[in-house]
Formats: C-alpha cells, sequence, structure tokens
C-alpha cells in the first residue's frame, strides 16, 4: 500500500508541473494573438498627440514587434528561474505587484471558505434536526436559491443596506474589518450552496443506513446521531466538492473585489486582462492554476487517506484481479 | 411555541429597524465663514488612477494628472481663458522671430528631496519632454513643440530655448499637463524605478506620503512650499494636511459616498444627477477647458464625404440644441466653433454650422441623393450610409452619437453605430482611417497653434481630414497659424481659418466639452481650477 501511494502521489505532482507550465505557454500564444499592448494603448491615447509614424518609432523600442517564438522562449527561461518581469502596463516587477495585492485576496477567500463552510453545516444540520413544520422545507430550497442569485446583487444588496442605510461600514474603507465581512459574505453565498446541496445528499443518504434506524432505536437523540455518526462519512463527497469550489471561490473574487473596492488579485486580473499587459496577466493565470492542481493535488492524496474503503492499486496488480 | 414566539418578535424588531433606515440623507447646510481654516484633509474618489506612473508616460492622464498636479509645479500657469502668467519662471521674453526664449527663474525653489529647482533642473526636463527616451522606455511629451532643437542654463536662474522654426506655442505648452517639473535625480532612474511613485519627486505644495497600486494615493502638505502662481490668491503652503485619492470605479457609489459624508470629492458623476445634487445643496462643478470642441472630423477620402455638398448638409442637418437639452445639462455650452470659446483666438462661426434641415434636405437632393421609400438617400444604388464610432475616451460620447443618428435619419442617412473598448479601438479607428468616415474628436490643448498640426500632412501633421495638401487654401492657412510670430497676425489667421474649415465641412462640431465633473461637499471651500479643468486644492480648505 505505502508503495502504490508513493508511485500515485509522485505520478500527480508529475501531472501537476505538466499542467502548470502548458498554462503558461497556452496564455502566452492566447495573448500574443490579439493586437495591441499596453504600450501603443498608451501612446494611441488622443491627449497624447502622437501621430501613427511616431507611435510606431517609439513602440519599437519596447520591443513587442519581435516574432512570438522568440518572446515565448525569453519569458519562458526566466519563468523557469523565479522571474516573473516587468508589467508592461505600470512598468514595475510583476512579483512586487502580485505580492501588494495578495494579501487582500487571500483574507477574502479564505473567510468567504469559512462563512461557507459555517453556512452550509448550518444548512446541513438544520435539514436533519429541524422537524418539519419549523421550516425544514424552507432550508432544502435555500441551496438552489443561493445558486440563482448572482454574487453581484447579493453585494450590492448589502452595501446599500449595510453601508448606505445602516452606516455599519465605509465603502471607502475596504480592507477594514465589517467591510471585509460583508464582501465574504457575498462571494459565500453560492459556495455555500453548492457545499450545501452535497451534504444535504450525503447527510440524507446516510441517514437512511441500517446502523442509523438501529441507533435511533436504542435511544439516541438526533443532535449526537448527527455530530458523531452522520457527519463524518458525509463529509467526504464535501472534501471533493470544496476542492472543485475553491477554483469558482477565485473567479468570484473579481466581481465581488469590483463591488466593494478592494484591491486584490481580481483587480490586478481584470486590469491586466483589459489591457493586454501580458507578463501580469500570464503571472496571475500560472498563479490560479497552482492554486487549482495545489488543491486538487491535496484533495487527492488526502482522500485514500480518509476513506479506508479506497485502496491504490498498482497496474500489476489491477492485471493480476483481472485474470 | 416559545421559540416561535421569539422569533416572530425578533423578525419585527429587525424589519422595524431596517425600514427605519430607509429614509433618504441629504446634506448638512453649509456653513462656516470665508477664512482658510488650517488644517484636516480630503478624501477625492477617482474613477481610476491610470496604468503606470512614470511622469512622461503618465502626466497627459486624465486621473493621474490630478496628482502630478499637486506633487509637481509647472513653468507657467495657464488659467482658464488661456492666460499665461508666472510660475517657476516669473518672466519670460522671446525674439521676434519667436524661434528663441529667454525664461527667468523664481529664486530658491526646491524639490522636496532638497535639490534645488534651477536652470539646470529645468534643462534637464525640457530635454527629456521633448525627447523622452524611448530606449529606455520612456516616451516624449506628445503636444511639447516638435520645432525643440535645445536650450542652454545662461546662468543659475536663467535658461535660452532654440527652436527650429517660429514656435508661439511655447509659453502656453510650459502651462500644458504634460510639462511637469521633475528631480534630475528621477529622471536618471532607470523606468522600473520611475514607475514607482514614492521615487518621482516634484516640488509641489504636497508630497506622497503612501500609495497602493490600483486603489489609493495619499498626499501630505508641505510645509516650506512657497513659490504658487501669482494668478492664484495664495501662493504659500497649502492649507489642507492631506489629501488621499481612493480609486472606487463604480460612478454610484462614489456620488453616493459623497452624499452620505464618506468622502469629500467625487470625479466624474453623470451629467443627469448634478442637477439633484445641486438641489441637496452640494457643490457641483464643471470647469471649462481649452481645446477642441467635440465633433466629427470628416474624412474626405471615404466616398461620399468627398463631396463638399454632402459634407454641408451634415455641417447643418444636426440639431446641436436638442443635444445638450437630451443628453447634456444647461452646464454644457453650445459650440461656436471648432475650438472651445475660452481659447484665446476662438471666434464665434456658428452662423456656419446653424441647424437648418431645409437646407440640408437640398443640398442632399442637389448632391444627386434620392430619397427611397424606406427614408434612406440613395445615389447610382448605393445608400448613403455614415459609420460612427463613439468615443470611449468620452462617457457621453455614445448616448451623443445615438441621437445624431437619429437626426441624420431624418435626413435620409442610414447611419451605423460602431462602439469599442479603448484597447479595440485604439486599434481599429484611427482618424481618418480608410474605414473612419467620421472620427470623434476629444481633445485638449493650451495653445491654438496645436490645431495647425492637424489640419494637412505638412510638417508630418496628423491629417485629420485626409486631404493631404490637396486644398491649398487649407494649407495657407495652416502654415500661417504655426508660422506665426506674433499673437496678432495670428488670430486674424485662426479666425479665417476657423470659418473655411466649418464652411467646408471638414470638422462638423457638435457641442462644447465639458471634461471633468467633480461633485463636491459643501465643506470644501476655496477650490480653483486651471486651463484644463484640474482642481487644486493648494488654495482650498474644509470648514
Amino acid at each position: 500500500m505505502n508503495r502504490n501511494y508513493a508511485v500515485y502521489a509522485l505520478k500527480r505532482i508529475l501531472q501537476a508541473i505538466v499542467v502548470i507550465l502548458l498554462v503558461y505557454v497556452f496564455t502566452f500564444v492566447v495573448i500574443s494573438v490579439l493586437p495591441g499592448d499596453p504600450v501603443t494603448n498608451t501612446l494611441r491615447n488622443p491627449e497624447s498627440g502622437f501621430s501613427e509614424a511616431e507611435i510606431t518609432r517609439i513602440a519599437t523600442y519596447y520591443g513587442l514587434d519581435r516574432p512570438v517564438y522568440v518572446q515565448l522562449g525569453e519569458s519562458l527561461s526566466r519563468f523557469v528561474t523565479g522571474d516573473l518581469g516587468l508589467s508592461l502596463r505600470s512598468g514595475l516587477p510583476v512579483s512586487r505587484m502580485i505580492g501588494e495585492v495578495l494579501p487582500s485576496t487571500l483574507v477574502l477567500a479564505s473567510s468567504a471558505l469559512v462563512l461557507a463552510l459555517v453556512l452550509a453545516l448550518a444548512i446541513g444540520f438544520g435539514t436533519q434536526y429541524l422537524p418539519r413544520r419549523y421550516g425544514q422545507g424552507l432550508l432544502r430550497t435555500l441551496p438552489s436559491l443561493f445558486s440563482s442569485v448572482p454574487t453581484f446583487v447579493i453585494g450590492l444588496v448589502l452595501i446599500n443596506v449595510f453601508a448606505f442605510q445602516l452606516g455599519l461600514f465605509r465603502v471607502i474603507d475596504a480592507d477594514g474589518g465589517p467591510a471585509t465581512f460583508f464582501a465574504a459574505l457575498a462571494l459565500s453565498v453560492p459556495v455555500a450552496a453548492r457545499i450545501a446541496e452535497v451534504l444535504v445528499a450525503s447527510l440524507d443518504h446516510e441517514a437512511r443506513q441500517e446502523y442509523v434506524s438501529l441507533a435511533r432505536s436504542r435511544g439516541l437523540g438526533q443532535a449526537r446521531l448527527l455530530l458523531r455518526h452522520l457527519l463524518k462519512p458525509s463529509s467526504l463527497p464535501v472534501v471533493s466538492v470544496v476542492a472543485v469550489t475553491v477554483g469558482e471561490l477565485l473567479g468570484s473574487t473579481v466581481i465581488t473585489e469590483m463591488i466593494f473596492g478592494r484591491v486584490g488579485v481580481g483587480t490586478l486580473l481584470r486590469q491586466s486582462a483589459t489591457t493586454q499587459d501580458l507578463p501580469a496577466l500570464q503571472a496571475i493565470v500560472t498563479l490560479a492554476a497552482v492554486v487549482f492542481v495545489v488543491v486538487n493535488l491535496l484533495s487527492d492524496l488526502v482522500y485514500p487517506l480518509l476513506d479506508p474503503r479506497v485502496k491504490l492499486v498498482s497496474r500489476r496488480e489491477k492485471a493480476e484481479v483481472a485474470a | 411555541m416559545k421559540t416561535s414566539r421569539v422569533l416572530r418578535i425578533l423578525l419585527s424588531l429587525v424589519s422595524v429597524v431596517v425600514l427605519a433606515a430607509c429614509a433618504p440623507g441629504g446634506a448638512a447646510a453649509g456653513g462656516g465663514s470665508g477664512e482658510p481654516k488650517q488644517g484636516g484633509g480630503i478624501t477625492f474618489l477617482i474613477d481610476s488612477l491610470g496604468d503606470t506612473w512614470i511622469p512622461n508616460n503618465s502626466a497627459i492622464s486624465s486621473f493621474q494628472g490630478h496628482i502630478w498636479g499637486h506633487v509637481t509645479d509647472k513653468l507657467v500657469y495657464v488659467d482658464e481663458n488661456g492666460k499665461a502668467s508666472p510660475w517657476i519662471a516669473e518672466s519670460w521674453e522671446q525674439n521676434a522671430e519667436a524661434t528663441q526664449f529667454t525664461l527667468h527663474l523664481k529664486k530658491g525653489v526646491t524639490f522636496s528631496d532638497g535639490t534645488p529647482l534651477d536652470a539646470a533642473a529645468v534643462l534637464a526636463n525640457l530635454d527629456i519632454w521633448a525627447k523622452g527616451d524611448p530606449a529606455r522606455g520612456i516616451n516624449p511629451i506628445g503636444l511639447f513643440p516638435k520645432t525643440y532643437d535645445h536650450a542652454e542654463a545662461v546662468d543659475a536662474a536663467t535658461v535660452k530655448v532654440f527652436f527650429k522654426a517660429p514656435t508661439l506655442g511655447f509659453i502656453p505648452t510650459l502651462g500644458y499637463h504634460g510639462s511637469i517639473l521633475i528631480s534630475p535625480k528621477t529622471i536618471a532612474l532607470p523606468a522600473a524605478k520611475q514607475a514607482d511613485l514614492a521615487n518621482d519627486i516634484g516640488s509641489g505644495p504636497f508630497v506622497v506620503a503612501s500609495w497602493k497600486e490600483g486603489d489609493s494615493v495619499v498626499l501630505k502638505k508641505r510645509a516650506d512650499y512657497d513659490w504658487g502662481p501669482a494668478a492664484l490668491n495664495h501662493q504659500g503652503p497649502a492649507y489642507l494636511d492631506t489629501i488621499t485619492y481612493k480609486l472606487v470605479a463604480e460612478p454610484s457609489l462614489r456620488t453616493a459616498a459623497v452624499q452620505s459624508g464618506q468622502a469629500d470629492v467625487a470625479y466624474n458623476p453623470s451629467p443627469q444627477e448634478l442637477a439633484s445634487f445641486k438641489e441637496q445643496g452640494f457643490t457641483t462643478a464643471t470647469p471649462r477647458y481649452l481645446g477642441f470642441v467635440n465633433g466629427f472630423a470628416v474624412n474626405t477620402k471615404v466616398a461620399p464625404f468627398d463631396d463638399l455638398k454632402v459634407r454641408q448638409a451634415l455641417q447643418h442637418g444636426i440639431d446641436r440644441a436638442q443635444l445638450i437639452s437630451t443628453v447634456y445639462t444647461p452646464d454644457w455650452l453650445p459650440a461656436k466653433s471648432f475650438i472651445q470659446s475660452n481659447v484665446p483666438g476662438a471666434t464665434d462661426h456658428s452662423g456656419d454650422f446653424a441647424f437648418d434641415a431645409a437646407e440640408a434636405n437640398r443640398l442632399l437632393d442637389e448632391a444627386g441623393w434620392t430619397k427611397g421609400p424606406d427614408g434612406v438617400r440613395a445615389k447610382d444604388g448605393k445608400p448613403l450610409t455614415l459609420t460612427l464610432y463613439p468615443n470611449p475616451y468620452l462617457a457621453t460620447s455614445r448616448s451623443v452619437d445615438e441621437l445624431v443618428a437619429q437626426q441624420l435619419g431624418t435626413l435620409g442617412f442610414k447611419v451605423n453605430l460602431q462602439a469599442f473598448d479603448v484597447v479595440t479601438y485604439g486599434q481599429r479607428v484611427k482618424v481618418a482611417g480608410p474605414n473612419v468616415p467620421a472620427f470623434e474628436v476629444t481633445r485638449s490643448f493650451i495653445d491654438a497653434g496645436t490645431v495647425a498640426g492637424v489640419l494637412t500632412d505638412a510638417n508630418k501633421g496628423e491629417n485629420w481630414f485626409g486631404l493631404g495638401q490637396s486644398d491649398q487654401k487649407l494649407v495657407q492657412l495652416a502654415t500661417g497659424v504655426a508660422g506665426a510670430d506674433n499673437v496678432g497676425a495670428r488670430d486674424k489667421t485662426l479666425d479665417e481659418l476657423q470659418g473655411y474649415v466649418l464652411q467646408q465641412g471638414y470638422f462638423v462640431p457638435l457641442t462644447q466639452i465639458v471634461q471633468r465633473i467633480y461633485l463636491q461637499s459643501p465643506k470644501l471651500r476655496g477650490v480653483t481650477y486651471n486651463g484644463i479643468a484640474y482642481a487644486n486644492y493648494s488654495t482650498a480648505w474644509v470648514g
């Protein structure tokens, strides 16, 4: 088992590295195909008063007219040594720009994830604990309700009610505690929906098992039943779902950051994409790929350890079993 | 049973609180005396903080210009009537041909890092404005006179500047938002270091305390500042302690924040909301601006706009008064020429493009365009089409173009609108481009001499109307403006030029532009505006 696991882990890690490199190259190719770049865009601003000839003359200094494969080779060789290059839009080192925005996004995303888990657990607990007439039916509809309301609508409503009407936080102090809480809340709602759906389904499934009826017949109360017996086996599918939703969380931070005026990776991504700032864009997309890959990798590595029924077999053993 | 009663009470309490809080807010009555008060800070909400902070590459930005205006000084101050007055340059002379200028600098001026702002520093700035350093990634300033030859430091407080041809517009250009004076130490830094705003040292009334990319810039006052523009009523250190520029991309959030007292100034609110802000007791400012009016540069290389009659029909076929009453507010002025009416040398030529639908129809009939059954005019089987590209640099451009399309539709034009974002627009829509029959102009300038550089392609001109040098009269008038060596002669030629360009239908004016709109808390007083409509807080106070 241990040797099989080691082989499995190594294969998954190598796959992860290949994916990250492919993402880097793919982003480069896709953006290079589009016409335009931040340098000429700045020069084309009508306030500048540059003529076409002048723009071409100045732009050649930036080396943006060299063949694509030459630029890709240069970019890739820098990347593997850890040099992310200079942003074409701002002129600052890309690593510095990402370093400045990353903490805000990490705080937002992790608070959103925690809130989502709390919400999902509350819904899951509620569906099993609350009797029918106290709103169990309503709770069951919440996951689909939460999935259908877009994040930006929730965000705008929260801002209007809690910031402008009730004055609980200031829109322009976006990094403060209360503002972060509401931003995380807006972000967490669709994620909570996704997790809650899976959790409720698993809990229902587990609740129908024979050992549950046995436990109940022996007088075990609903709360203890939930906590000690139902939660653990139901949480396995939740682990997979969380791994997938982390990616969705990253994507939604772009919109939430825009609504709440936070400066995070999402904001940087949006600015780099709209101005075609290739070095920054590559760095962010690669970062997102790394996060995705790492989270899925962890989930794949952890799953066999959590569930004793999952056994890793090597190819040789599989053949033996088939024969 | 008990829990549901508790729940019901809680629910009703919450709804009472929420409903009570839904009452609309308003501004507190503006009070305070007229005396400036020391201290305090303001928050300015802005829609963008630009892309790069390399001074040469960002100075002309409509957003970053606010920060540069407080952190740096200029040699000359230009007010909203285009009049140049002393600032860092106390006085100046020129020779009779306007090819040599001597600037006498104020003494005792220093950058905030202690470097003196003397002739050597001015020299370094003039060179970098004129030529930039593209090999290092530093662009030249676009509207700086291309006839620049070189400059010399006669002594520590005198600079002599030499031009290859008469350059009457040189002094006003020194007050243009691109001509910011930066410490020579900063100019010598590599581009990656200049991109860090904290390294960009100026001599202005404020210095950068901190900044966060894409989020905010915090300025704090410079206590030893003592050389403000002579035209303003206050030349000493600022009254305000700090100015915080905060990026809030949503216009409605910016205005709501000012209305609820969370910020002091909101930049670029929507024009339609201005009336209601005034009613609530807030201050709104739509300062005048120097430059071209908003209008179309017609491409004579694209049929049917090679025909004078069609161009003139376009000229007389647009109801500009309706544009102002529908899209804008009375704060916007009707165009009187193709340059803003406060530009020195601008004259009233409204008669040359007065709205006259009957005349427009007659011109089109004479040109051979007959109306078909669907209302669209055609000639030789081809419909009379016009494609308009709303300019993404002007927020209201799309609404204006839609109304113009409607108006022209009644004359028999088939108008298509193609709206692009900033990047695609820069790629595909170029003035006098082969698929661009009408290019929407929105551009500021400090000196009317700039106009000469766009009319033809003589002297690497921008050739806005696609004429090359085929219109001899235009070439003659443009050369007259560019080569004039005194303002009186130039104004005469400029007057003739404005009439000619409008009568020939080369430029179709729409409205005068209000480039920058400000919504301001009534607590903020004493704000002044310069010739390119930037707010200046070195004279302002809160109280």
